[in-house]
């Protein structure tokens, strides 16, 4: 049977659509699924939760949605190794429920998504995001190269990683750092990142590998009409640059 | 001004009232007709003179009518779509508190094409501020409060910003302009109307959103009177509260009602409580249809107990819209609003609630606790009243002596000063608060060309641009030529991204109307903008008045005349961005370049003046245009870029900055010195940093034959250069490091916009 994903719909999420056309361009069965109608996510294989800002980002980002009832059934099916993606706002709430890196308690965050670096302001940029764990440790990249450099867009006013030193040897030491900023050309520095996340980090996996969080949007330069500075020889609909995370996302659920 | 506290009626409309009445107006009716014949919703010294633009032609769907206009975009799968498009301004409130003005202004108009049946995918943001290098001043205060207002509720709906300019001068200190455009995407055959439709006698009227609070009373009026400093605590009462966290909501549950309207074959009416509340809402959707309204103030769905009624029924709260729907709907529209978007947990009191009923009889109705409080005529309410104001030419300037500039100032310092101009500098510290991706369906974002284009039915290669433009500069100088010059810069900016231009909206930013001067630069600019529409073929389909800009010792804004330029592009693969692409290509200039630096950036940095303005010669641009497109469709165009603030030479340097990024292939440029192409027809200074208009384009060597044949009978094309592999711009045997370059533009708004 057709492995369904769910993409969640909390109030105030902003980027279900494009989202869910994604996954659908790169082969996923994908519906968007509301939070007054949440009872069904039980009997979804996968979720995905979308960028935007759920309950209006109140307290922190994802604070609140990850107290919702939604997230009962999505802590529930990620325990029993159901695939979890969260993209910006999605990878806010999967820190604040605890599942990523998921070291602590469930809903007992230990390192959270907060406000950027130098200033504190909402910041939309293109960026490159940098593979940064061997592929085959998380389903959800184990078909990308080596090293993978993907074009994004981060946009948002909470991207910068905060935790505690000791934390953040725990994250390296246990390979939950899955992406790094980086430049187009793969190489890493300071400069490539937009808002002083800590290690330059853009994207947590749990240690189970099947919960995955990434702050900047490859959905947002997932066309080839997104980048028209950028052609990469593809017809101008087809799904190309931050395209190829989300296939390997929908084949990860297709052999899950 | 104002006889009755509160309320801005000039004796003469009062006595109207009382006459037709036979009595004394109510309270309520006192407060709704404030609301309904203010300048800002009766257009009442505007509207004779709006007539006189251009408003049909094959692309026009819906003229301005409606809260949006529609231009045909183009087919799809069998499909007609639309673009729908409304422009605003919210000036006054952004002045008084910047962030919930700016907020609000968003807020607004995307009410506005959202009751079209639209889906909002867009939003742009033409900003004038006053002077802001005083960190503690008031103006640096409101250029940052607009700025993340703006930011704070376009993203948190979801809509990308994909266009905008940004203007500095003293004189809007004490009056910002902050103008919104919303573009939206609908079938043409699913367009919902903002009237009750034909055999809506009977049916219910259903107000959703936001519970009605004290917030937003006097709005209508507020923006139709000059600021007062003194004022200032009680204009603030009359400014609106943003709640983009609802709105977000409310718009998909609206597109959710949509679907369900489609499915049923259902046609009703939808419309934005913008000024006058649920008045002015409720009274123009039945009126236009040609009916009354009975409406139950007791059955609003309010914030606060004890409101009086007035306050209710012309009170401005935000995030409101009002349904026209048979009674039979009614259950499932409430169902979808407050159980499947459970708008009631999402804001207080929040939620989709009749309100009352259309009749056949033309009155508008208000009950509030058993009593009548208003009761009249409702086409007496809404029919138009004009004010006839006395009316003087405008003399035309003097013919221009277009003797070359000497300045003895050096070439490189002038490309130094013109760069880190503030009319001139890298926008992107402001924008990159803006999220420019939502929706996934950007092409161009901001800062990659003039215009901003999107891919808006997703599947198709159908694609639309949207830029804005108006130039104060240019209105210190003559108004009507400005105002065309405002049009022909939106124009060009669609152009270059090899789009069509297919339509316009205007919003007519002036000082107070009742004198002379004011009113005069009106005249002159509708006169303008009607020429420049007529000459490219581009009608107005919607646009927004907003007179009395200026503070309370009389200091009126530079006139202004802001205009969003709508591009159609039938296939997104012949899309063209700025940035220069590889070395080796050759360079055009399209568009000779002229003697006349008046309103110039050059002139500017130099402290001088001049009285006069590029001519604008329609064959020869339209002829320019043409050879743009048809490049553009043979796929000739590497990069291409409009010309405008600071010339040819910023023109050139925005192309190449792109490429100075870090891990990129730097592509620079060296171009000729002006006399190997003007051969003296224009001085090298006039040549390098005029502002008539044109395009550089970067053509491959192979296809340089190709654009020639077709540039063969098109006046005003130059080979002016070649693009090179060095971070390098070479003119007049001079080079300058492009990343030096880039720093010096790049730097002065990082300050204002850290």
């Amino acid at each position: 049977m057709n492995k369904r994903i769910a993409v969640l719909v909390f109030p105030g999420t902003n980027s279900e659509e494009e989202t869910a056309r994604l996954l659908r361009d790169c082969g996923g069965d994908a519906h968007l699924v509301h939070w007054s109608r949440a009872q069904q996510l039980p009997t979804f294989d996968a979720y995905v939760l979308p960028g935007g800002f759920a309950y209006e980002d109140r307290i922190r980002a994802g604070a609140v949605a990850a107290h919702d009832v939604a997230m009962d059934h999505v802590i529930a099916g990620a325990q029993k190794g159901k695939l979890v993606l969260g993209i910006c706002n999605g990878a806010q709430i999967l820190l604040e429920a605890g599942l990523v890196p998921g070291t602590g308690k469930i809903r007992r965050p230990t390192a959270a998504f907060t406000r950027n670096g130098p200033v504190p302001h909402f910041v939309c940029t293109h960026v490159h995001v940098k593979l940064s764990i061997d592929p085959a440790r998380s389903p959800i990249t184990a078909v990308l190269p080596r090293e993978a450099v993907i074009p994004s867009w981060t946009a948002n006013g909470e991207g910068r990683l905060a935790a505690s030193a000791e934390h953040l040897r725990e994250l390296e030491d246990g390979n939950h750092v899955a992406f790094v900023y980086a430049h187009e050309d793969g190489s890493v520095d300071d400069s490539a990142s937009p808002n002083q996340s800590a290690l330059g980090i853009a994207g947590l996996v749990n240690r189970d590998g099947n919960v995955l969080a990434l702050m900047p949007h490859p959905e947002r330069d997932a066309w080839t009409f997104n980048h028209p500075d950028r052609r990469r020889g593809d017809a101008i609909l087809a799904p190309s640059g931050g395209a190829v995370f989300f296939r390997s996302f929908v084949e990860a659920v297709r052999r899950a | 001004m104002a006889e009755i506290a509160g309320v801005a009626l000039r004796s003469d409309e009062l006595t109207r009232i009382r006459e037709r009445l036979g009595r004394e107006p109510s309270a309520v009716e006192l407060h709704a007709f404030d609301a309904q014949w203010s300048e800002h919703c009766s257009y009442k010294s505007s509207r004779h003179l709006l007539k006189r633009l251009p408003t049909s032609g094959t692309c026009v769907v819906l003229g301005p009518a409606e809260d949006s206009g529609i231009l045909h975009l183009g087919e799809w799968n069998g499909e007609r779509y639309g673009i729908v498009i409304a422009h605003e301004s919210h000036n006054h409130p952004s002045q008084v508190v910047p962030f919930e003005g700016a907020a609000t202004g968003i807020g607004g108009i995307v009410r506005d094409v959202l009751c079209m049946g639209a889906h909002v995918i867009a939003v742009a943001d033409p900003l004038r501020f006053g002077r802001i290098e005083d960190p503690h001043s008031h103006q640096r205060y409101v250029a940052q409060g607009v700025v993340d207002g703006i930011s704070a509720y376009g993203n948190a709906i979801g809509v990308p910003n994909i266009a905008g300019d940004l203007y500095f001068d003293e004189r809007f200190d004490d009056n910002c302009l902050v103008n919104v455009v919303a573009m939206g995407i609908v079938k043409e055959s699913q367009v919902i109307h903002s009237y009750a439709p034909p055999g809506a006698d009977g049916w219910d009227i259903v107000l959703v959103g936001k519970a009605t609070d004290p917030s937003g009373f006097g709005g209508a009026s507020f923006s139709s009177l000059t600021l007062d400093a003194q004022d200032e605590d009680s204009n603030k009462g009359a400014v609106q509260v943003p709640d983009p966290f609802l709105k977000s909501v409310i718009m998909r549950a609206s597109y959710g009602v949509f679907r369900f309207l489609h499915e049923q074959g259902l046609t009703v009416g939808f419309k934005d409580l913008g000024a006058g509340g649920i008045m002015g809402c409720s009274a123009e959707i039945v009126s236009a249809g040609g009916y009354g309204a009975r409406i139950d103030l007791d059955a609003v769905n309010v914030a606060v107990e004890g409101m009086r009624p007035e306050v209710i029924a012309v009170g401005e709260t935000q995030e409101r819209l009002l349904w026209v729907v048979p009674p039979a709907v009614t259950p499932e529209l409430l169902r979808i609003y407050n159980e499947e978007f459970t708008l009631p947990e999402i804001a207080y009191n929040a939620r989709a609630t009749k309100i009352g009923t259309v009749t056949a009889e033309k009155r508008y109705v208000l009950r509030y606790r058993g009593r009548t409080v208003m009761d009249v005529e409702i086409e007496f309410l809404t029919g138009s009243i004009r004010d006839d104001l006395p009316f003087a030419e405008i003399a035309a300037p003097q013919a221009s002596s277009e003797r070359p500039l000497v300045t003895g100032v050096q070439l490189d310092e002038l490309i130094e000063r013109v760069l880190a101009h503030p009319d001139v500098c890298s926008r992107e510290p402001l924008y990159r608060r803006y999220d420019a991706v939502v929706r996934g369906c950007t092409v161009i974002p901001r800062g990659a060309a003039g215009a901003g284009v999107l891919a808006p039915v997703p599947g198709s290669p159908l694609g639309v641009a949207l830029a804005v433009a108006g130039n104060p500069r240019y209105s210190h100088i003559g108004v009507r030529l400005a105002a065309e010059h405002a049009v022909y810069e939106a124009v060009r900016k669609v152009v270059a991204t090899g789009a069509r231009a297919i339509g316009l909206t205007d919003c007519l930013n002036f000082g107070n109307p009742r004198k002379s001067e004011h009113y005069n630069e009106l005249v002159a600019a509708i006169e303008g903008l009607a020429r420049a529409s007529e000459r490219f073929g581009t009608p107005f389909v919607s646009g927004n008045v907003s007179l009395y800009n200026e503070s309370a010792n009389g200091r009126a804004i530079p006139a202004s005349p802001i205009v969003a330029c709508v591009g159609a592009l039938s296939d997104i693969d012949t899309v063209v961005t700025m940035t220069l692409k590889q070395a080796g290509s050759v360079l055009y200039l399209i568009g000779a370049p002229q003697g006349a630096l008046g309103g110039s950036v050059l002139l500017d940095v130099l402290g001088r003046s001049d009285a006069h303005l590029p001519r604008i010669e329609y064959d020869t641009i339209l002829a320019q245009h043409d050879l743009m497109y048809k490049a553009a469709q043979a796929r000739l165009l590497r990069s291409a870029h409009a010309i405008g603030n600071g010339g040819l030479i910023v023109a050139l340097c925005e192309m190449a900055f792109p490429t100075m990024r870090k891990g990129r292939a730097h592509v620079g440029a060296q171009i000729d010195d002006a006399w190997q192409w003007t051969h003296g027809s224009a001085g090298d200074l006039e040549a390098y940093f005029g502002e008539s208009g044109g395009f550089v384009v970067e053509v491959a060597a192979d296809d340089v034959e190709t654009f020639e044949g077709l540039a063969d009978d098109v006046s005003g094309v130059y080979e002016i250069g070649v693009t090179i592999d060095r971070p390098i711009f070479v003119v007049d045997d001079q080079a300058f490091d492009l990343h030096r370059l880039r720093e010096i533009w790049c730097a002065p708004l990082r300050e204002v916009y850290p």
